[in-house]
């Protein structure tokens, strides 16, 4: 092993250990925004390496995400499979969609791939989702209900024991993050990396631009799903609603806005997305200094993703994180140069 | 056969919404160089403001058709202003920047202008159609109904794309707009002010989303996500004109509508179209040319 990787690995552990202890004693809506955080921060994780990395631009990481709970859904409830097995199909599922949706963008690139995209994410948001044909997939209208799990031998379920749902997916989340970054720093990072930076280029140079473009569609489908198969067991039943096409656009704006070459920007991503509206929902409305009354509605978090996008591609193009990172960088390098009384390159 | 007819009627009037909402796409993207992901989102906008004024407002002594030019009119200067303040406010300022940026940013431009719609004029209420022509003039043809507002969509569809193309052809302006799309660069060496141009085709843009919109209301499902939504089979039909061409656009938007509407004889299913959008999507984005469109720069 190299010093970096039990640096991250090292680093994964701590945070996994400061983060597992947030949630504790929050009340069951704030658990579960918790684990929805983390639903979401895959989602986003699985575009920092899409876009990110492999510079494919995508808008229907939540598509993956609710193929993946629908295909989980179906196994735990309709053929009485064990939920790890429904998450194992659940990824399965996703990652196949992930290599079929790869497929058209072996040929295409920037705008028209957000264009195709953007047309997968709606079909299965208004056909696959919610069409009697696919009734075998989704349950149907009322969808699946699943009441409790026992995911290698830890009691998971959506009232008592959303804690554990939300340690057993922080946990997968850490690794994931470490595996992305390993996976940055790897030489199929590098091709991914020399695909994002030119096509040509890098096909040029060797890079089999079909396997790692198809690679990168499929992992990434791959980690949103992962995400996305938790969603059945945290919310109790699935629903086409938190998978639609908006919700993809989101994940794309959110994941542009934190930084989308960065993992942590990821989890800031999640976050932001889960808890957020929820605490507009609830903390949105009242009466302030006993005169003015004032309700922000949960649609003043969609206005608020999208003039932040707008504002941040303008001024800070590299995302929040990236930005962050960027100042902090900058510092510690004045920091250090000053007592050496170097001129500032 | 009169079933044939029927559908092909209705297959051709949202063809002419498609094809409009689509017109309104290529002018933008040929001109300054964003794909507007945002068109429905903003047609949707300025229709629901004409919604507002034709239900909302009170109309003392208004005969019902004053009503119907004064909420088509308020609506539609809504869009030529939605237009500008968008381009003033946003896209001027990253004129510059990577195609794919400007794309991104119509999708946080179209999901402001979505949740502010469902903020004001909430998202799962059931809306009024507004009515331009009267509900009930039909003149049989070959035994099926066609009813007024069938006519007036085909008839605008395809007088507002000769008239945009008349315009761009001989006028000046228009002539200004064609230099700016072939090239920025040398147009702004010419003397044409690319700002003003720019500015202007956002404006004519944003204009003919909002009669798509306008003109759409009748036929679908309206509300705030079902117009903002159009936007797929809108680029499927800028696409089939390659986001250049006018003329091919026009006819894809038409050819899109009778292919999504021809399966509902046999099936049921408000999603099954998207699918078909899809398919046309793809169909055109792989046979065209092995490196995407020939318009698109990377």
């Amino acid at each position: 092993m190299m010093p970096g990787h039990i640096v991250r690995f090292a680093v994964a552990i701590v945070a996994f250990a400061i983060l597992a202890r947030l949630p504790v004693g929050l009340d069951q809506a704030f658990q579960f925004d918790a684990a929805l955080a983390l639903i979401w921060g895959f989602g986003i994780l699985s575009l920092v390496l899409l876009t990110g990395y492999a510079g494919q631009v995508s808008l229907c990481q939540a598509t993956f995400a609710g193929v993946a709970a629908y295909g989980a859904g179906m196994t735990v409830s309709s053929m009485h499979g064990g939920y790890l097995l429904g998450i194992v199909i659940g990824v399965v599922f996703a990652t196949i969609l992930g290599v079929i949706v790869g497929l058209p963008a072996l040929r295409l690139h920037g705008i028209t791939l957000a264009i195709v995209t953007l047309g997968i994410a709606l079909v299965f948001d208004r056909y696959v989702f919610q069409d009697h044909i696919f009734d075998w997939f989704t349950g149907g209208t009322g969808g699946w209900q699943v009441t409790s799990a026992d995911l290698l031998g830890i009691k998971v379920d959506s009232s008592q024991h959303l804690l554990a749902a939300y340690d057993v997916l922080l946990a997968l989340f850490c690794l994931v993050s470490v595996l992305m970054v390993n996976l940055h720093q790897s030489g199929a990072g590098r091709r991914l990396r020399a695909i994002r930076d030119s096509e040509v280029a890098a096909s040029t140079m060797g890079v089999n631009l079909t396997r790692y473009k198809l690679l990168a569609f499929a992992m990434s489908a791959g980690i949103a799903g992962l995400g996305g198969s938790f969603y059945p067991l945290i919310a109790g039943s699935v629903s086409p609603q938190p998978f639609w096409v908006f919700t993809s656009l989101q994940l794309a704006a959110i994941g542009v806005l934190m930084g989308v070459r960065y993992v942590p920007a990821a989890a800031l991503g999640g976050l932001f997305m889960a808890v957020v509206p929820d605490v507009l929902t609830r903390y949105g409305h009242g009466t302030f200094m006993n005169r003015f009354n004032y309700d922000i509605s949960f649609d003043w978090f969609q206005i608020a993703v999208g003039v932040l996008l707008i504002l941040q591609l303008i001024l800070l193009p590299d995302g929040v994180w990236g930005d962050m990172r960027a100042k902090l960088l900058h510092a510690r390098g004045a920091a250090q140069r000053k007592p050496a009384r170097e001129a500032p390159a | 056969m009169s079933t044939f007819l029927a559908y092909t009627i209705i297959g051709l009037s949202l063809g002419g919404i498609f094809a409009l909402a689509a017109l309104g796409i290529v002018l933008i993207y040929r001109v300054t160089g964003v794909l507007n992901f945002a068109h429905g989102a903003m047609g949707m906008f300025s229709t629901f403001v004409a919604w507002q004024i034709f239900y909302g407002w009170p109309h003392p002594g208004l005969a019902p058709w004053a009503v119907t030019a004064e909420a088509i009119t308020v609506g539609l200067l809504f869009a030529m202003v939605l237009g500008l303040v968008l381009e003033f406010a946003v896209f001027r300022w990253v004129r510059n920047r990577p195609q794919i940026v400007k794309a991104v940013i119509t999708i946080g431009v179209l999901l402001t202008l979505q949740s502010t719609a469902s903020l004001i004029w909430k998202n799962n209420q059931y809306h009024l159609p507004i009515y331009i022509a009267p509900q009930d003039w039909t003149r049989q043809v070959a035994g099926v109904p066609i009813g007024a507002n069938y006519v007036v969509i085909v008839a605008v569809a395809l007088g507002l794309a000769f008239g945009l193309a008349a315009f761009l052809r001989y006028t000046a302006f228009g002539r200004a707009m064609r230099a700016v799309s072939d090239n920025p660069t040398s147009a702004s060496l010419w003397g044409v002010r690319v700002d003003t141009v720019g500015a202007v085709s956002w404006m004519l843009g944003s204009l003919i989303a909002a009669v798509a919109g306008i003109l759409i209301t009748p036929f679908i499902n309206f509300d705030t996500t079902s117009l903002t939504l159009l936007i797929v089979d809108s680029l499927a039909a800028a696409l089939i004109g390659g986001l250049v061409s006018l003329p091919l656009t026009v006819l894809g938007g038409f050819m899109l509508g009778l292919l999504e509407t021809y399966p509902t004889i046999w099936i049921q299913s408000l999603g099954f179209p998207r699918l078909i959008a899809l398919l046309v999507i793809l169909a055109v984005l792989i046979v065209r040319s092995p490196r995407g469109l020939p318009g698109v720069a990377k």
